[in-house]
């Protein structure tokens, strides 16, 4: 049994939404946020105030997305371990400033975000995010919490995983485990040992698009087969009524939608209109152009459903693939489980019904399935959970580029992780002492139409004739799905070093300087929270004492009354115009130990009344 | 290459309890690098024969998997995690070469000293025959476009196939004791069964076999 304090929570860092869970004996649940039991959900917007460099998340951060979209940024889980030339298609729909972050090498492609004056990486965004999660989970669990478990697509490449955990690292976390998404929601869904047999989950979220086959039984939940796509989602959805809206204001009015602001007036009535359209048949819109005019339109639920076809082709052609790689036909599926908030659209339930030939499991919350799930995952990390374990695979192969420009597979995909495998390098020039390497993750088989996942460059090969250095490169895919790799020259049996240049994320020294400087702003984020906090429970002390003053002050005598009325005007004072936590929290504990005569004479002055109370109800003459 | 771990410890160091697979203790859970000297067999605690109950290489498989993955060992220092992970990792190798039979056979007979897959990519002299007349088979029924005979073609290259698994099966627990050509001859045998594959996998892509039957084997 691991100590209370040290529990591992786990995190769901949605497109949409965030939400972090924890798990005791009672299983697995969601840690509301300061909004009551029923706010699990962090919307997964941060703001950034260009005046006061103030940071908002959250539903606040949402609700300032229309006047503000230049700062207000969302979705950035898309740009995770992408680089600028990727996201061609994205920078066009999201209203916020996408660059290429200058590197030191040109090898690189970073993509960063810039709101105001400042340029953030996308982990780094992420990061405000766990941080914030991390706070409900401290202020929910009432001790400090530093070790996550993260999920994420289980279609995210090596580059996307590290920047999830490079976000992680930022945000001062130990990230103990990267867990794929429709993986979770299977523990989740398991959990119920009556659930044995073959399931398939079907995992649409906001930005991504997951289909994983798992077994479970006798507690061990394997992965069969996975295939998904990492850029397909209710946004694509929301964005096709976008772009008829754009198109048809534009023939209609014969403008461009180019500001940022009435785009994003536009994403969010789209993904309004979505949602009307699940249970409505029919949703009507208005856009005011300029001061006078209006486009006005109403959508059927039919319409739109031709519109999103070719992109729910996708994910059902998907799942296909899937059973096709593990072997398996329709009726061997004992169970489809939906899990993020797009299969809430009932054309895309309607479809999975028929690809897999039976109607889909929807008992679970879609949203929160996948925290559920990190958080039993967490509880198997911290030893809790001795019986249930997740045998995982690789999404993609890994390979090298080969002489030529092809790929070189070295590990295909669907296979279980951790896996390893080696392979020999030498050199071509006398004297040769490092040795490059482009490390590919893809089906294709061409290098360039794979994804770079960064140059590793072996060094400090000793000095030899061409082609005599044996160098043998291990390349070990861990349990998080992230690759790891090691070499060694066989013949002087020395361990060459290797230098990683990542293709579009991080360097180590480049998460540890963010971590830095992200700590030096939450020492004052902390110094913000305290202040919040003594403030209210002042507040909280002087009404209190205020109450007590009104009603039984005459107990006291007045120069004691007055003197307490007055300190207490002080203090309140003070505390307004203040910002010294400790000093106003030293005020408030003075007040309170003046405030002891007036709690006591409260007290016995409650007593009596008791005592009267009694004595009437005892009396026999006071009955009727 | 160096031997860095040359004997298979037959008992716990620490628990003193006897080791079913070198990798791991059971009682204790403590870890043991895989000495070089142990096979996929060694690894699972199998017999080396080829005949292979499945149901029971996966309980091992889960058995031992139960205790050495890297999950299980989360908060202890890294070489322990980094050890975990090494072993999982050949763990699976282990579990995915023996529970396929195509694999397992060319596994022992790289056991045996027989040439490897990249050695030898040579087939059965009258297979290359063999399968072209399959072809012009698959060829003709989409001339005709007849569903019956694509049907029957993959009926005949399933039974081709299954009988050469047979005889891989049973020439595969003689292989330490075969010479050289008998050795090159079974790993033709094992050649010749991907080539059924090939036609089967594309059979089975085929619109015109679109007759419900969708096993791949």
């Amino acid at each position: 049994m691991t100590d209370s304090s040290d529990v591992i929570v786990g995190i769901d860092l949605g497109t949409t939404n965030s939400l972090v869970a924890y798990a005791d004996h009672g299983g697995p649940r969601l840690i509301p946020g300061p909004d009551g039991p029923d706010d699990t959900m962090l919307p997964s917007v941060v703001a950034f105030d260009p005046q006061s460099d103030r940071v908002t998340l959250g539903r606040e951060a949402r609700a300032h997305a229309v006047e503000k979209p230049l700062t207000t940024i969302h979705s950035i889980k898309r740009l995770m371990g992408r680089g600028f030339a990727d996201l061609a298609d994205d920078v066009d729909y999201l209203p916020y400033r996408i660059e290429r972050r200058q590197t030191d090498s040109a090898e690189r492609d970073i993509a960063a975000v810039t709101a105001g004056d400042r340029s953030f990486t996308p982990p780094e965004i992420s990061a405000l995010i766990l941080r914030e999660l991390r706070d409900r989970a401290e202020a929910h669990l009432g001790h400090p919490v530093s070790k996550v478990v993260i999920t994420v697509p289980a279609h995210f490449d090596d580059a996307q995983r590290q920047a999830t955990r490079d976000a992680g690292q930022i945000a001062g976390l130990e990230v103990l485990r990267i867990v794929n998404e429709p993986t979770a929601a299977a523990l989740a869904y398991g959990l119920d040992r009556a659930k044995q047999g073959t399931i398939a989950v079907f995992d649409l979220g906001g930005g991504t698009f997951d289909v994983s086959i798992l077994t479970i039984e006798d507690g061990v939940f394997e992965v069969l087969a996975t295939d998904g796509d990492t850029h397909l989602g209710g946004d694509d959805f929301d964005r096709t009524i976008g772009d008829l809206i754009a198109r048809e204001i534009r023939t209609e009015f014969g403008i461009d939608i180019t500001t940022p602001t009435i785009k994003q007036q536009i994403r969010t009535l789209s993904e309004n209109v979505k949602m009307r359209l699940g249970n409505e048949e029919t949703a009507s819109l208005e856009v005011g152009i300029g001061t006078d005019r209006v486009y006005r339109r109403t959508i059927s639920r039919a319409e739109f459903e031709s519109m999103i076809a070719p992109l729910v082709d996708r994910a059902i052609a998907a799942c296909s693939r899937a059973m096709l790689r593990g072997e398996l036909k329709p009726d061997q599926i004992d169970q489809v489980v939906m899990v993020g908030g797009s299969t809430r659209v009932p054309y895309v339930r309607q479809r999975v019904a028929e690809v897999f030939n039976c109607r889909p499991y929807t008992a679970l919350n879609p949203e929160e399935v996948v925290a559920l799930g990190a958080a039993v995952q967490a509880s198997i990390l911290a030893g809790d959970e001795r019986d249930l374990l997740l045998l995982d695979v690789t999404p993609l192969s890994l390979g090298i580029e080969t002489l030529g420009g092809a790929m070189g597979k070295l590990i295909p995909a669907n296979v279980r992780v951790p896996c390893q495998a080696s392979e020999m390098f030498t050199t071509f020039k006398d004297g040769q002492t490092k040795v490059k390497i482009n490390v590919l993750q893809g089906e294709r088989e061409l290098a360039r139409d794979c994804r770079s996942l960064g140059v590793f460059e072996l060094q400090g090969i000793p000095p030899m004739p061409s082609g005599l250095p044996k160098i043998e490169v291990t390349f070990l895919i861990d349990q998080n799905g992230i690759l790891n790799v090691s070499a060694r020259e066989q013949r002087s049996g020395k361990i060459a070093s290797i230098q990683i240049i990542p293709s579009h994320g991080l360097t180590r020294e480049e998460v540890a300087r963010m971590e830095r400087e992200s700590l030096e702003y939450a020492y004052d984020d902390m110094d913000a929270r305290f202040l919040i906090e003594v403030r209210t429970t002042l507040e909280f002390d002087l009404n209190k004492a205020e109450q007590m003053l009104a009603q039984f002050g005459h107990l006291i005598g007045d120069q004691q009354r007055q003197m307490l009325s007055d300190r207490l005007n002080e203090i309140r004072t003070f505390a307004a115009e203040s910002d010294d936590a400790g000093a106003i929290n030293a005020r408030r504990e003075e007040f309170n130990r003046m405030t002891i005569p007036l709690a006591e004479a409260a007290m016995t002055a409650a007593l009596n009344v008791d005592d009267d109370r009694r004595a009437r109800d005892a009396s026999p003459s006071s009955g009727d | 290459m160096p031997d860095e771990t040359p004997t298979i410890p037959a008992k716990c160091l620490r628990c003193k309890a006897d080791l079913a697979t070198p990798i791991v203790c059971e009682g204790c859970r403590t870890l043991y690098p895989a000495p070089q000297t142990a096979d996929y067999f060694d690894l699972l605690n199998l017999e080396r024969t080829y005949a292979i109950d499945e149901g029971k290489l996966t309980a091992a498989f889960r058995a031992i998997t139960r205790n050495i993955h890297p999950d299980r060992v989360s908060s202890q220092p890294e070489e322990v995690r980094v050890l975990a992970t090494r072993l999982s990792a050949n763990i699976n190798q282990a579990y995915t070469v023996l529970k396929d039979p195509i694999r397992r056979a060319g596994y022992m007979l790289e056991l045996a000293g027989g040439p490897s897959a990249a050695k030898a990519r040579d087939v059965p002299g009258n297979l290359l025959a063999e399968v072209m007349a399959m072809r012009e088979r698959i060829e003709d029924a989409h001339a005709r476009q007849d569903p019956a005979e694509l049907a029957n073609v993959r009926t005949t290259v399933r039974a081709r196939r299954a009988e050469t698994l047979a005889i891989i099966a049973q020439r595969a627990d003689q292989l330490t004791d075969a010479d050289e050509s008998e050795k090159t001859e079974f790993r033709r045998l094992i050649n010749s069964v991907k080539y059924f594959d090939n036609i089967l996998a594309e059979v089975h892509a085929d619109p015109l076999a679109d007759d419900g039957d969708h096993n791949l084997d």
